[in-house]
């Protein structure tokens, strides 16, 4: 890869991090509505997608215990609590595995 | 300024995401000295600062990929900024010089933390565009760090095997953390539970996709209904 590449991978990069939050107007309405509803559906699926493989496989044991540890913390709606649970999760699937 | 999301208070937060991003960061850096050589494997955490999209230069050089299939990939892989700058853009309220600014720090975890200051501030009576705005450049600046001094380990011959499972478990708790504090109505724990089945069935179907699959998926259970 050339130096010319990288640069225009870096340009596609930030071009894409600026393209909404610089250039689009502040969005109102049904729009913005449809917005605030999805970044716990993108958390969601973010923290399926970090549970799969790129070969159709889950992730370790441990790794998986340590996120149904947090999904079970997860009705508190604390940040600390879901790491605290994930840890205690992680330990236990360590253990067993 | 409220103590709750002081700096002190944003850097305790992100802190363990700084450090699982320090462990990828050296993974990265070990396996880019020999594919990229230390000064572009450098440079391309320094500009380009995405793992997922950094992986996938290195997947894709690997097996001899010409110029159009790199670019191809960081559009692909890039194209979910478009749509998290699009959540955090009526949450921002900065000059566009700022904003321009706080846009290249835009990752999918200081999104995550971005959007829960938002809505921390929301919930304690404090006006949302700073909080989100401190916290998306306090998280990014160290989330940024912790990349490159990753990678710079990485490149300096260091291997950190052992903490790769356990890094890796980070990612997963830490969004389902993230997802908990952005339920705010029953019907947001719904749509979060069809984005995570839609994103596994997207993933199980098409792997090379799996990076864009919460992005899709999320959208898509946000668009239809009202709100419960």
């Amino acid at each position: 890869m050339s130096s010319l590449v990288l640069v225009a991978i870096a340009a596609i990069t930030y071009g894409s991090r600026a393209a909404a939050l610089v250039f689009l107007p502040r969005p109102g309405g049904r729009f913005e509505a449809v917005l605030a509803r999805i970044p716990a559906p993108i958390f969601a699926g973010l923290a399926t997608a970090t549970l799969l493989t790129g070969d159709r496989s889950l992730v370790g044991g441990p790794i998986v215990c340590a996120a149904l540890g947090a999904l079970l913390v997860s009705p508190t709606r604390s940040l600390l609590f879901c790491l605290i649970g994930g840890a205690a999760g992680y330990a236990l699937g360590a253990l067993l595995s | 300024m409220s103590t709750r999301w002081g700096i002190r208070s944003i850097l305790a937060t992100c802190l363990p995401a700084a450090v699982a991003i320090l462990v990828f960061g050296t993974l990265y850096g070990a396996a880019a000295r020999a594919i990229l050589g230390v000064p572009l494997a450098l440079a391309s955490s320094v500009f380009v600062f995405s793992g997922a999209l950094q992986f996938a230069l290195l997947a894709l050089l690997s097996v001899g990929a010409t110029t159009l299939p790199l670019l191809l990939i960081a559009a692909a892989l890039n194209l979910r900024h478009v749509v998290l700058g699009a959540v955090l853009r009526p949450r921002i309220e900065g000059s566009r010089l700022r904003r321009a600014a706080l846009a290249f720090f835009l990752v999918d975890e200081t999104f995550g933390f971005a959007v829960a200051a938002g809505h921390a501030a929301e919930r304690d009576g404090r006006p949302v565009g700073p909080a989100t705005e401190r916290m998306l450049l306090v998280a990014g600046v160290t989330c940024y760090l912790a990349w490159q001094v990753g990678t710079l380990i990485g490149l300096l011959g260091a291997g950190l095997a052992v903490a790769e499972s356990l890094a890796g478990a980070i990612f997963p708790v830490l969004f389902i953390g993230l997802a908990s504090l952005a339920v705010t109505r029953r019907s947001h724990a719904v749509r979060a539970l069809a984005a995570a089945l839609l994103t596994a069935g997207i993933a199980f179907a098409l792997p090379d996709l799996r990076v864009l699959a919460p992005v899709v998926a999320g959208v898509l259970v946000a668009l239809p209904g009202v709100e419960r």
